[in-house]
């Protein structure tokens, strides 16, 4: 096995098999880190817990809802506000959380009677909302409140409200991933099958694991919409809590992020028959191929077809004067987790970016063998990274920049390692034909900054260039770059919009009169 | 001869391996049906024998086969060149290969978790 | 027309205003040099908070978790903290403090963190570490207690009272800044400089505010370190800025070595520096210099041009911190705003008895509220569904919703102030601080007034 050692952590050799270098005439078979085990205490690593595993990523973005954490305060604060996923019914669950707010005196004699006048509270403070959704957290575990009771308890004497309960424990697993296995298991088992949906449509799916980030659910929707087809529900950026619990009606449930979400697929199908569609809604070849078997899925491919050909030949264009100018980058892919394999050939091979390193903060092994699966020779691969790695990784690799969380982002901008959001993005979405030309532009963006050639700069050893009294992205980028590639006509910069989301809200659709079930082909 | 064919699987593993993501469920007994749907279909397609997709679950594994067909006519012009009996050959191979790569040689830990 | 202090009537937390203790214990940890700290919980409780002060600062903080899992919250997780601490220690050789986080979980699990300290103590560090100076500091700090402020104020205790030895005098005063920014620290030690005072500031955080550098190896860090804390023994007299945010350490020198101390106030307005500056003399002996007159009379220009014409009369609500709070609200009273609304985000239940509260509900002659225990819905519900108008929000950035929903302008200010540019490095305290704050009031209003077209013609002239 390819293992890399990392200097830092030839003090704990458990670490070693936590890195690979995929070489040449590697596949997964024989490089492969090992992935979600527990992490080394003191290690200083990246990962979260199963609770905001659970809350924060994947409920949360549900939009209808109080979303209530049964525990002291900081575990509700640290999950709120620190995410973009938003929605159109103006943002309701990234501006509000309830924390049932703990004390020591609930330690000791119990806090149901808290957790139920909390539940009581909250709904007459928002009388609009009927939905709750209930998260355990570390504390109210320990001391085993039984919160499933209590929300029982209230829906009877509500009838007008329902109640989901989550038990994520934050210590509850290695990371937060435990907690996207928690709350998926969870709602198909309280959830699911509870409403029967109105039918639109002869094509109704299920659009699963994705989270609205900048609005990438909202861009994706818009394709589907165009097809006629009608999302019953979205697990669960953007989603609505009752749709939610309709999903067993679909036809399809279409995964994007199976990291997260794949759990509930594989039990909507062995439930209720409903196939998984596993699909990328990231660079034009992956988006086309999703729309297209979607399409083909329902034997409206040629619907497909229009979407594909209209956005590539709007598109393209711009992608390629990116790629010109991203040729032989190298970056550092370091996301949470889906994101690895999402992204690991798709920039490559559209944007013409190197993918020099991959890591995963909360993935698993499968993560790990999809993205070396995707990535060139050459690439390290790692599991549940720690500062000190991820600084020597970048020291030895040298990126040109790196596709990281917040944080991190800010270790590298001191390397002068310029970085992009790869949890929320810079400036999304990043999804769709549109999507992947705006990440094509905010990574050109922040590899070309003028400021950031300024801080390699060292005003007390360098002479200073007198002449310059600025530059461009552009002026850098096109310095070695070709007349032919510099003066195109075919190629051109992104012309969209700060804001795309807004306009796609409220738009109307072609109407597709539902007819009996069309066969495929 | 085992040479060429040993390189064109290879050049479809890629393909595979590199573009697909239904070879990754996360179970190796989800893997085993997928593989076997997914590649079984694609052989028919390539073979132009009938394909069964009455099931939403065939339809599924159908609409996955139907794209990797195409992008395997249209990536290797090799593929034109073969007989069906050549095709069935290669497909099997490829089966092979995507099952040891996915489940047998698989040093993914959680794919014996009887849980999902 | 009346004062009224009184508790948020409902038990739960809609949107709250303050995190919980462990946050606060970390916050402290930072402000040392060659200090990791290790928060003994799940590890949300450190990867948030280093989000958080990544938000605030655009930096990024080094803490560790012990990174408690389901086998340690069943059968007690100490032997986590022992490999946190050696696995620290090896790796990174420049780490001389350790605090030791406890939160919610390993609280209500019983972890013992001082029995492990005093195991590692003739253990691990004895036998692997000889020769290392290594302090490992307990700090307890359970999330179901008190708030982010308490747990601040527990962990400078805990980290002072770990250090601090008698020796000989050293002629300096200490300067508890409470949690405040890099830029207040700034502001405070130019006040000194002026007055001629040396200084042992806690906590030495100018450092967070980093530059990038041509070497590519600048960190963000505090800077006090271990002779500082020390030293706080051998003070000439010590100064706690803020009473609930340090108060606790000044009170502990005062017990233990018989430091003269001064708690408060928290120097936020012209009133309340020139009150500090008083302080100072009075404990050091040092006159008040001319260069300081001067400067205050230029913070004084600079708001007698704002206060009866934009500011009198201003209906303001504050939230946060209760010492910055309580400043805020001093200062605004001054400048002729009313602060209708105190939101204090924590149950101490001291604030009752908060002298300056008091002095509130002594002389304040309109209709004031102080809830003790608040979260943001307190504000909100307020606004939205009774009645009350506001012309200004003071908080942190996890209002802003309020202030974006219903137009109200907001000057952020505290902890964290992630939604606005840099934020962390000016000052609110000192005669600066006063300058800066009135003008981004003013500055705050007027672009309200543009926006809204409510005369804005007003500044044609001004």
């Amino acid at each position: 096995m390819p293992y890399h050692k990392f200097k830092c952590s030839e003090c704990i050799p458990e670490r070693e098999k936590h890195a690979v270098v995929k070489g040449p005439g590697e596949d997964i078979t024989s490089a492969l880190p090992l992935g979600y085990l527990n992490t080394i205490p003191g290690s200083i690593s990246e990962r979260g817990c199963a609770y905001c595993g659970a809350k924060h990523v994947i409920g949360t973005p549900m939009k209808d809802v109080i979303h209530m954490s049964h525990g002291p305060v900081g575990c509700t604060y640290d999950t709120w506000q620190t995410k973009r996923y938003i929605s159109d019914n103006d943002n309701f669950q990234l501006k509000y959380t309830y924390a049932t707010d703990m004390k020591e005196k609930h330690i000791i004699f119990g806090a149901e009677k808290l957790l139920k006048q909390n539940i009581i509270e909250a709904f007459k403070a928002f009388p609009s909302i009927k939905r709750m959704t209930l998260y355990q957290t570390c504390a109210s575990a320990l001391i085993g409140d039984d919160i499933n009771a209590i929300a029982a308890e209230v829906m009877e004497e509500m009838p007008e409200v329902d109640i989901f309960v989550c038990n994520s424990p934050g210590f509850g697993g290695p990371s937060q991933s435990g907690g996207h296995h928690k709350i998926n298991i969870a709602w198909i088992n309280q959830k699911v099958g509870n409403v029967e949906p109105k039918i639109t449509s002869d094509y109704v799916i299920n659009y699963v694991g994705e989270y609205n980030i900048q609005g990438d659910q909202e861009v994706m929707v818009d394709y589907f919409k165009k097809m006629g087809i009608q999302v019953l529900s979205t697990f669960t950026g953007n989603g609505s809590y009752d749709d939610l619990r309709s999903m067993h009606r679909a036809h399809l449930n279409v995964l994007e992020c199976a990291r997260s979400a794949e759990y509930i697929c594989n039990e909507l199908k062995v439930r209720y028959g409903t196939p998984r569609l596993d699909i990328d809604g990231f660079g034009f070849e992956p988006m086309s191929a999703s729309l297209r078997k979607v399409g083909l899925f329902f034997g409206i491919e040629d619907r497909a077809q229009a979407i594909i050909d209209e956005e590539t030949a709007k598109w393209k264009p711009e992608l390629e004067w990116y790629k010109e100018r991203l040729k032989g980058k190298k970056v550092c892919l370091w996301p949470g987790g889906s994101k690895l394999w999402h992204w690991a050939h798709v920039i490559h091979d559209e944007m013409g970016l190197e993918v020099v390193s991959v890591y995963t903060k909360f993935g698993h092994q499968g993560d790990m063998e999809k993205g070396i699966s995707r990535c060139e020779e050459g690439t390290l691969a790692i599991d549940d990274p720690n500062e000190l790695e991820g600084l020597e990784a970048m020291e030895m690799l040298k990126p040109d920049i790196i596709f990281t969380g917040k944080r991190p982002g800010e270790v590298a901008k001191k390397i002068r390692v310029p970085y992009l959001n790869a949890h929320a993005y810079h400036n999304g979405p990043w999804k769709g034909y549109e999507g992947w030309v705006r990440f094509a532009r905010d990574i050109y963006n922040a590899i070309y900054s003028p400021i950031h050639q300024l801080s390699l700069v060292d005003i007390s050893k360098e002479e200073i260039p007198t002449e310059t009294k600025f530059l461009t992205q552009k002026m850098i980028s096109d310095m070695n770059l070709s007349e032919e590639v510099t003066s195109s006509k075919d190629l051109r910069e992104y012309t969209g919009k700060y804001d795309i989301i807004s306009e796609l809200r409220g738009k109307t659709y072609p109407d597709f009169p539902a007819q009996k079930k069309l066969s495929a082909v | 001869m085992e040479d060429m064919m040993k390189d064109r699987v290879e050049q479809l593993v890629d393909y595979i391996m590199k573009k697909c993501l239904w070879q990754f469920h996360s179970r190796s007994w989800d893997r085993e049906k997928q593989n076997e749907g997914i590649l079984t279909k694609t052989m028919q397609i390539l073979c132009e024998e009938p394909v069964k997709k009455e099931t939403p679950t065939d339809k599924c594994y159908w609409v996955d086969a139907v794209y990797l067909a195409d992008a395997f006519k249209s990536r290797y012009s090799w593929m034109a060149t073969l007989d069906k009996e050549e095709i069935k050959l290669l497909m099997q191979e490829l089966k092979d290969r995507i099952d040891y790569l996915t489940i047998k040689g698989s040093l993914n830990a959680e794919l014996t978790d009887p849980h999902y | 027309m009346q004062c009224e202090v009184k508790n948020k009537e409902r038990v739960g937390v809609i949107n709250p205003i303050l995190t919980c203790q462990p946050c606060g214990a970390q916050y402290a940890s930072i402000g040392i040099k060659e200090c990791i700290g290790i928060v003994h919980g799940g590890q949300g409780c450190v990867m948030f908070v280093r989000l958080l002060f990544s938000q605030h600062f655009k930096e990024s903080f080094e803490l560790a978790s012990s990174s408690l899992h389901e086998d340690g919250a069943v059968f007690g997780a100490t032997h986590r903290v022992e490999e946190a601490v050696d696995v620290l220690l090896m790796r990174y050789p420049h780490v001389k403090v350790i605090p030791i986080i406890s939160t919610c979980s390993t609280e209500v699990i019983g972890d013992d963190i001082d029995g492990v300290v005093l195991k590692l103590n003739s253990g691990l560090l004895k036998e692997k570490y000889a020769g290392r100076e290594v302090h490992l500091i307990p700090i307890h700090s359970p999330s179901f207690k008190g708030s982010m402020v308490s747990g601040y104020d527990v962990a400078v205790k805990d980290i002072v009272s770990h250090f601090a030895k008698k020796d000989k005098p050293n002629g300096k005063i200490n300067l508890f800044t409470g949690w405040v920014n890099p830029g207040d620290v700034t502001a405070l030690k130019h006040l000194l400089t002026e007055i001629q005072v040396d200084a042992t500031v806690l906590f030495e955080i100018e450092s967070f505010d980093s530059p990038l550098m041509p070497d590519g190896n600048s960190v963000s860090y505090g800077n006090t370190t271990i002779e500082d804390l020390t030293e706080t023994a051998d003070a000439l007299g010590t100064i706690a800025l803020n009473r609930y945010e340090g108060g606790q350490a000044a009170k502990y020198l005062e017990n233990e070595f018989d430091i003269p101390t001064i708690i408060g106030p928290t120097p936020i307005g012209i009133r309340n520096t020139d009150i500090f500056l008083q302080n100072v003399k009075k404990i050091t002996g040092k006159p008040i210099p001319a260069s300081l007159v001067r400067e205050r009379g230029i913070a004084l220009d600079a708001l007698t041009d704002l206060t009866h014409m934009f500011f009198a009369d201003k209906k303001v609500a504050i939230y946060g911190n209760a010492d910055l709070v309580i400043g805020l609200a001093e200062f605004c009273l001054d400048l002729e705003m009313k602060p209708v609304l105190l939101l204090l985000g924590d149950d101490n239940t001291s604030y009752p008895n908060d002298p300056r509260i008091k002095a509130l509900q002594e002389n304040v002659s309109f209709e004031m509220e102080v809830i003790m225990n608040a979260d943001l819905w307190e504000l909100e519900n307020r606004i939205k569904n009774e009645g009350l108008e506001l012309d200004l929000i003071l908080g942190h950035s996890k209002g802003r919703f309020i202030s974006i929903d219903y137009n109200i302008p907001m000057v952020r200010v505290g902890f964290p102030t992630y939604d606005r540019a840099g934020l962390y490095r000016h000052p609110v305290v000192g005669y600066a601080g006063a300058t800066w704050l009135g003008e981004e009031i003013a500055n705050t209003l007027f672009t309200d007034m543009e926006y809204k077209k409510n005369k804005e013609w007003v500044l044609n002239v001004w």
